[in-house]
């Protein structure tokens, strides 16, 4: 069966999300069977070592710079802001990604998005955690980290709530709460259909236990939907305003090249971006591990292309907004800082930049692009890599070269800096992996939902007709 | 088993017919005079032609945001294969389609400019830009290389040609298949969305920055055109609404236009009230937060005089109010609460241009003289508007006919 | 599985809680539905492996009051986080940064945005659990091996016995009528619930644990101690050095602070000059200003003014020793008090300028010593006001400018 089945553009119809004839038996079989296979395939073993020490070299060095200090990082006058700051809001972008599969796609009713959004919302958690741990441990002191939420401490004094830094933990916070309700709503009715699977005591004890008794009952699907699109209502908001506070964190500052009103939107499209890369990165092999290339198809990979040219673009017309104003700001400082970012001693990050946020994602303008794997996957790369890059391009090249010539620098990260951020890709590969592993890749009852069944030609239901009245009863008792 | 009820359209009237010619012949006549009156009554006041040729740019760019807001909306449903929004693709269409005429509705603007009158933007000033001048304002003239009459009139006709390239293309395409039933030309024109997007978003940027952004010419805002873009948004799903229930009302589209577009429309109406909030929150927070003079002169004129009220119309009409009235499924599933939310939107995004354009008007009063000219401008402009829809329509037919997503647009139902 | 789950119900009685029906179409299960309401049955109940559409009308469910708590909470957690936020910065402890407003809508909006949505979450979730009365961990229904597909595949219908019009046989017929593949009664163990005694001792012993940690807690508050507190992470709070009133061993005196080495001079204080620091040349009081001062209206301005500040408060505003000072010391009879010198006349009069310096710079008497108060320029130009007043109480009509004196005679 040809993998592009689903991919040709007809008009007349919509393409199948699910190819290959499964129904959904089928469905069930082929998501349920990663998760039921023992033992694990020695890919998912050799994989897990690897980002297990990965992730274990991370906790050895927050240790260290727990003791030491915050000083073996590359972090110095007068950047003050370095790698940390920019893996932070990288790990943050990235996980922007999986809100917008889950929330933005279902308000906009994208039937598509079923396949890949339980993966998509884990990979966000997950991506939460990587990142929300730079602001706990680059705080210097880590054990009055407490000082930074709002409970009684020894000085009678309460957080500075007018603080984009304050504005960022709570929203973080709130951000990886959502997630993780949302994520969790969603998975119960697949971790029910786990439990009545389930061959081993152990397997039915845990999964019955985490499925809260889910029997599918439409009293409960009804409210459950309507829970459904509540969050999906507010997650939407939610996520703009988290990666908006990110980049208040930039923009409420005199700092030139930071301030810029286009910085909320801006950013948010840009961890969209980042966060669909990272999403391709890990579906388009996982699929082919996994065994899921008819339910991840290659329709979906197209449309996951689409977005990325889509919010690629956004981020271009950010960077065109952005230089044009800055000279038409008349400002000596905004002009400098622009021509500093091309054409500095930094113009080799400005260049990456480019290349993989601009220049890469245009490949998908070509219909055969967006559906060729490799270079799906190539681009993905290109682009997680480009946004890491433009982070660092914005933080450090403003830092190094601000207002007083004389207080120039060049940042130099260090090997802790280096080693803790590949630690960091540890830990979210191995929590990723444990999630294929334990838990459903893909929503099932969602999957479920949009094939087709009972519906006619135009893609309409069953329409609902009244009642009628109720027949005496003639059986016999 | 359940039947599928289909919604039948056979039966609707599906053309302006005899409507069409009176809405032109009335709303120019209404237009041409309104224009006029707002002449006259202007030349009569001490600040006057200044004063109209405000009003004239702030009506003018009101009916372009909502025009230009139709052809975001055709590109977008075209580009993500869309099907609830065909029966009212049409009637946006029709809206974007008068962006050429709005060419000639700018020229009053344009020449105002090319002949050197300072009225509008300062920077048209050749005293302004002589470093031997006592006017002479070195930031401005920084920008002289931009800021020049020459420059702007060629940019001008670049916005308007683009614009007139791109929405010539769709609606020649989608009238056509109205006749041919052609699937192959939905792909057309899907594919030819993605480039008017992107152009779209670099038009409708530069174009806010030339007409609204340099009245005050020594501020800046890289979110600018954004913040125009949002308001566009809004202003057209709410016209679109009031010209849905129009149409229906005088006996068109009876069984075309469903309930359920009407309430995805005030979701869209609603997403993009918040949309605005959130720009325009940006652009106050940062400003206010970093606190430099050379970015919150802006915002302090805004403040006082009496515009510090327009300034929290804003934040309670133009957000709060439109927000939780908006939020209510039953009001979006009723035309009637809904058009209200429709009207009440347009006011409040011809207040928000207002609060744009107006503050650059040396000696601004707030007073019933001046409301009078801005409204007469606003009656003239929107009989013009009015008139040239009614001529693009003209024989066709208000919704794409054989669209090959039609049947699915009239089954679709909301959660 | 089901087997190793069914205990030994021989010594229990089973009953019928109801009927389970089994449909393979969203479709069958629609229709079936429409009759199963139609006859009148309340308590029943479909179930899926997803949401079919048309259900809810189908069987009647009504819009759930879900949104209405979702609301509440987000306006709740709105409320809640702009009153935290005033509370905390501009009421309890007013937080003042960088010239900002104590209370500033704009820079409160984003955590007050958060809160919002962060509760309107809680609403959501808990509240769709909480009307959902999940988690229900125990339902006969799992009993059932056929019921596994309700997850899968396969769509059901049960319909609960505590019904009214439920009848084991007409049931079974009416959801045969409606196209069930299969129809199986829903079975239930009347086993008395029995909590395990070991669930007994765990439960005892971990309300003891949990006892423990408020216990501490009451009992240190309501204690004193003399111990200092544990401190785990010392930083740097304990440094290696001699803070200034420690003592110090290895001075002779023991004290860790030290005076300057003997004939230490501070910068600037070497005043060698003796006329202008200390009113003296040669061996006598001096007679003369010192060349530092430059006689003129603005050292007689200055002088005024601080004559006015340091000395009208005992010598009064003319130098006539009647300063408020000295007047209330009068009024209070005050017994050690001696009157302030009259400036102008007397012994003061006769005595040289450096004299009077001396006596501004040291105190006299009662008079305490204004030298450390009052700079060494500004004590010349007092006393050049000094003399403007002796001269202007001995002048001479000749002594006033031509032009001012027809105002005086």
């Amino acid at each position: 069966m040809s993998d592009k089945q689903n991919t040709v553009d007809d008009p007349t119809r919509r393409p199948p999300l699910v190819t290959g004839e499964h129904d959904m038996a089928d469905v069930t079989d082929i998501i349920s069977r990663v998760v039921e296979m023992p033992p694990p395939s020695l890919a998912w073993k050799i994989a897990i070592t690897i980002t297990s020490l990965l992730t274990l070299n991370l906790g050895a060095l927050i240790g260290y710079l727990v003791w030491t200090g915050v000083g073996v990082w590359g972090n110095r006058s007068p950047t003050m802001w370095g790698w940390p700051i920019v893996n932070f809001v990288f790990w943050i972008g990235i996980g922007h990604a999986g809100t917008l599969i889950s929330a933005v796609l279902f308000l906009f009713r994208q039937r598509w998005r079923t396949s890949i959004n339980r993966a998509a919302e884990a990979m966000t958690l997950f991506a939460v955690v990587c990142a929300g741990m730079y602001p706990g441990i680059h705080i210097g002191r880590v054990w009055v980290a407490y000082w930074l939420f709002p409970i009684p401490n020894q000085m009678s004094i309460w957080p500075q709530f007018r603080s984009p830094l304050l504005w960022d933990m709570v929203a973080i916070s709130t951000y990886g709460t959502v997630s993780l309700m949302f994520w969790y709503m969603g998975l119960i009715p697949d971790l029910a259909t786990l439990r009545d699977r389930a061959t081993t005591k152990v397997r039915y004890f845990v999964y019955g236990l985490l499925a809260l008794g889910w029997t599918g009952s439409n009293r409960h699907w009804h409210r459950y939907e309507r829970a459904y699109l509540l969050l999906a209502a507010l997650a939407t908001p939610l996520v703009l305003s988290v990666h908006s506070i990110v980049s208040f964190h930039f923009a409420v500052a005199q700092v030139v090249g930071w301030h810029s009103t286009i910085f909320p939107p801006y950013f948010v499209a840009g961890a969209i971006f980042g966060g669909f890369a990272m999403v391709l990165f890990l579906l388009i092999p996982a699929r082919e591990f996994f065994g899921l290339k008819d339910i991840v198809t290659m329709r979906h990979i197209e449309n996951m292309n689409k977005i990325l040219l889509v919010t690629g673009s956004i981020v271009g017309y950010s960077y065109a907004m952005e230089f044009f104003i800055s000279w038409y700001s008349g400002s000596l400082y905004e002009r400098f800082a622009f021509i500093n970012r091309a054409l500095g001693p930094y113009s080799w990050a400005y260049a990456t930049m480019i290349f993989c946020n601009v220049l890469s994602p245009q490949v998908f303008w070509n219909k055969s692009a967006r559906t060729n794997l490799w270079v799906s996957w190539i681009v993905s790369i290109l682009v997680t890599i480009g946004m890491w890059f433009e982070r660092f391009v914005i933080i450090v090249t403003s830092l190094a070269r601000d207002y007083l010539p004389s207080s120039w620098g060049y940042f130099k990260p260090t090997w802790v800096d280096v080693m803790m951020f590949a630690g960091t890709f540890g830990l979210f590969l191995t929590l990723f992996l444990l999630f294929c592993r334990f838990l459903p890749m893909v929503a099932l009852s969602e999957v479920k939902g949009i094939m087709p069944h009972g519906e006619d030609a135009d893609g309409g239901h069953p329409q609902p007709r009244p009642p009628q009245p109720i027949e005496p009863s003639t059986a016999e008792a | 088993m359940h039947n599928t009820k289909t919604i039948n359209i056979d039966d609707d009237n599906r053309f302006l017919g005899d409507l069409g010619p009176r809405l032109t012949l009335g709303g120019g006549v209404i237009g041409i005079s309104g224009i006029f009156l707002a002449l006259l009554l202007s030349v009569a006041r001490d600040n006057g032609l200044a004063h109209f040729f405000h009003s004239y740019l702030l009506n003018f760019t009101f009916f372009l945001s909502i025009a230009l807001g139709a052809l975001f909306f055709v590109a977008t449903q075209h580009l993500s294969a869309a099907g609830w929004s065909v029966t009212i693709r049409r009637i946006a269409e029709f809206m974007a389609w008068l962006l050429p005429w709005m060419l000639v509705l700018f020229l009053p603007v344009l020449f105002s400019v090319l002949f050197g009158s300072s009225d509008l933007y300062h920077w048209n000033n050749a005293a302004v830009m002589n470093p031997d001048s006592d006017h002479f304002n070195e930031l401005l003239a920084k920008k002289q290389s931009f800021l020049n009459p020459s420059f702007f009139g060629v940019r001008a006709v670049i916005y308007f040609g683009i614009w007139f390239l791109l929405s010539r293309y769709l609606i020649t395409k989608s009238i056509e298949q109205d006749a041919t039933g052609d699937p192959e030309l939905t792909n057309k024109m899907q594919r030819f969305s993605a480039p008017t997007l992107v152009l779209f978003a670099l038009t409708i940027s530069f174009a806010a920055f030339d007409w609204i952004m340099t009245l005050d010419a020594e501020w800046f805002s890289t979110i600018f055109g954004v913040y125009y873009f949002a308001g566009s948004a809004l202003g057209f799903f709410a016209t679109a609404i009031l010209i849905g229930v129009a149409l229906q009302g005088s006996g068109r589209l009876t069984h075309s236009i469903t309930i359920e577009h009407y309430h995805d429309m005030g979701k869209f109406l609603f997403g993009f009230i918040v949309f605005w909030a959130y720009i325009a929150f940006s652009q106050y927070m940062l400003m206010w937060y970093a606190n430099m003079p050379e970015e919150t002169h802006w915002f302090l004129v805004r403040q006082e005089n009496g515009w510090e009220w327009v300034s929290l119309t804003l934040l309670f009409g133009h957000f709060f109010i439109p927000f939780l009235y908006l939020m209510s499924r039953h009001i979006k599933r009723n035309k009637v609460t809904l058009c209200v939310g429709a009207i009440y939107v347009l006011i409040v995004h011809w207040i928000d241009l207002y609060w744009l354009v107006m503050p650059s008007l040396p000696h601004h009063e707030f007073g019933l003289g001046g409301l009078l000219i801005d409204l007469t401008c606003l009656i003239g402009l929107g009989g013009l508007c009015v008139a040239g829809f009614a001529y693009v329509a003209g024989e066709r037919s208000l919704i794409p006919e054989r669209d090959p997503r039609l049947g699915e647009c009239l089954a679709f139902k909301n959660m | 599985m089901s087997d190793s789950k069914k205990t030994t119900t021989t010594n229990y009685p089973e009953r019928t809680v109801g009927l389970l029906a089994e449909y393979a179409t969203p479709e069958a299960i629609l229709e079936a539905a429409y009759r199963v309401r139609e006859s009148g049955y309340t308590k029943w109940d479909t179930h899926a492996p997803f949401p079919v559409h048309g259900m809810d009308d189908a069987m009647g469910i009504k819009m759930t009051v879900l949104p209405w708590i979702v609301l509440a909470c987000g306006i709740f957690g709105g409320a809640s986080g702009l009153l935290m936020q005033w509370w905390m910065n501009a009421y309890d402890y007013p937080f003042y940064v960088s010239g900002k407003p104590l209370f500033s809508i704009p820079a409160n909006i984003p955590i007050t945005f958060e809160a919002t949505i962060l509760l309107s979450s809680f609403g959501a979730f808990f509240g769709m659990l909480g009307l959902n009365k999940l988690p229900q961990l125990w339902n006969p229904l799992f009993r059932s091996d056929l019921f596994r597909r309700a997850t899968d595949n396969q769509f059901f219908i049960t319909i609960d016995a505590r019904d009214p019009q439920f009848n084991e046989n007409q049931t079974t017929q009416l959801l045969r009528d409606t196209g069930a593949a299969v129809v199986d009664p829903v079975k239930k163990v009347d086993r008395p619930v029995r909590i395990p005694p070991t669930l007994h001792y765990v439960g005892l012993i971990f309300t003891l644990f949990a006892i423990i940690p408020p216990a501490v807690i009451v009992a240190a508050r309501a204690s004193t101690k003399t111990e200092p507190r544990v401190h785990p992470i010392p930083n740097m709070d304990w440094q290696a050095k001699i803070k200034p009133q420690r003592a110090n061993p290895l001075f002779v005196d023991d004290r860790g602070a030290r005076l300057p080495v003997p004939g230490t001079i501070a910068r600037g204080e070497l005043h060698e000059d003796d006329h202008f620091y200390r009113g003296v040349v040669g061996e006598a009081w001096a007679k003369s200003f010192p060349e530092q001062i430059s006689i003129d209206a603005k050292t007689m301005d200055r002088g005024q003014q601080r004559f006015k500040i340091y000395c009208s408060a005992c010598h009064g505003l003319a130098g006539d020793g009647q300063g408020m000072v000295h007047l209330r010391a009068v009024e209070r009879q005050e017994p050690t008090w001696r009157p302030p010198s009259v400036l102008f006349d007397g012994p003061v009069r006769q005595q040289p300028i450096g004299q009077l310096f001396n006596t501004i710079t040291h105190g006299v008497r009662n008079m305490p010593a204004y030298g450390p108060q009052i700079p060494t320029e500004d004590r010349w130009a007092i006393l050049l006001y000094v003399r403007a007043l002796q001269r202007s109480h001995n002048a001479t009509i000749e002594d006033v400018p031509e032009d001012l004196r027809a105002a005086l005679q």
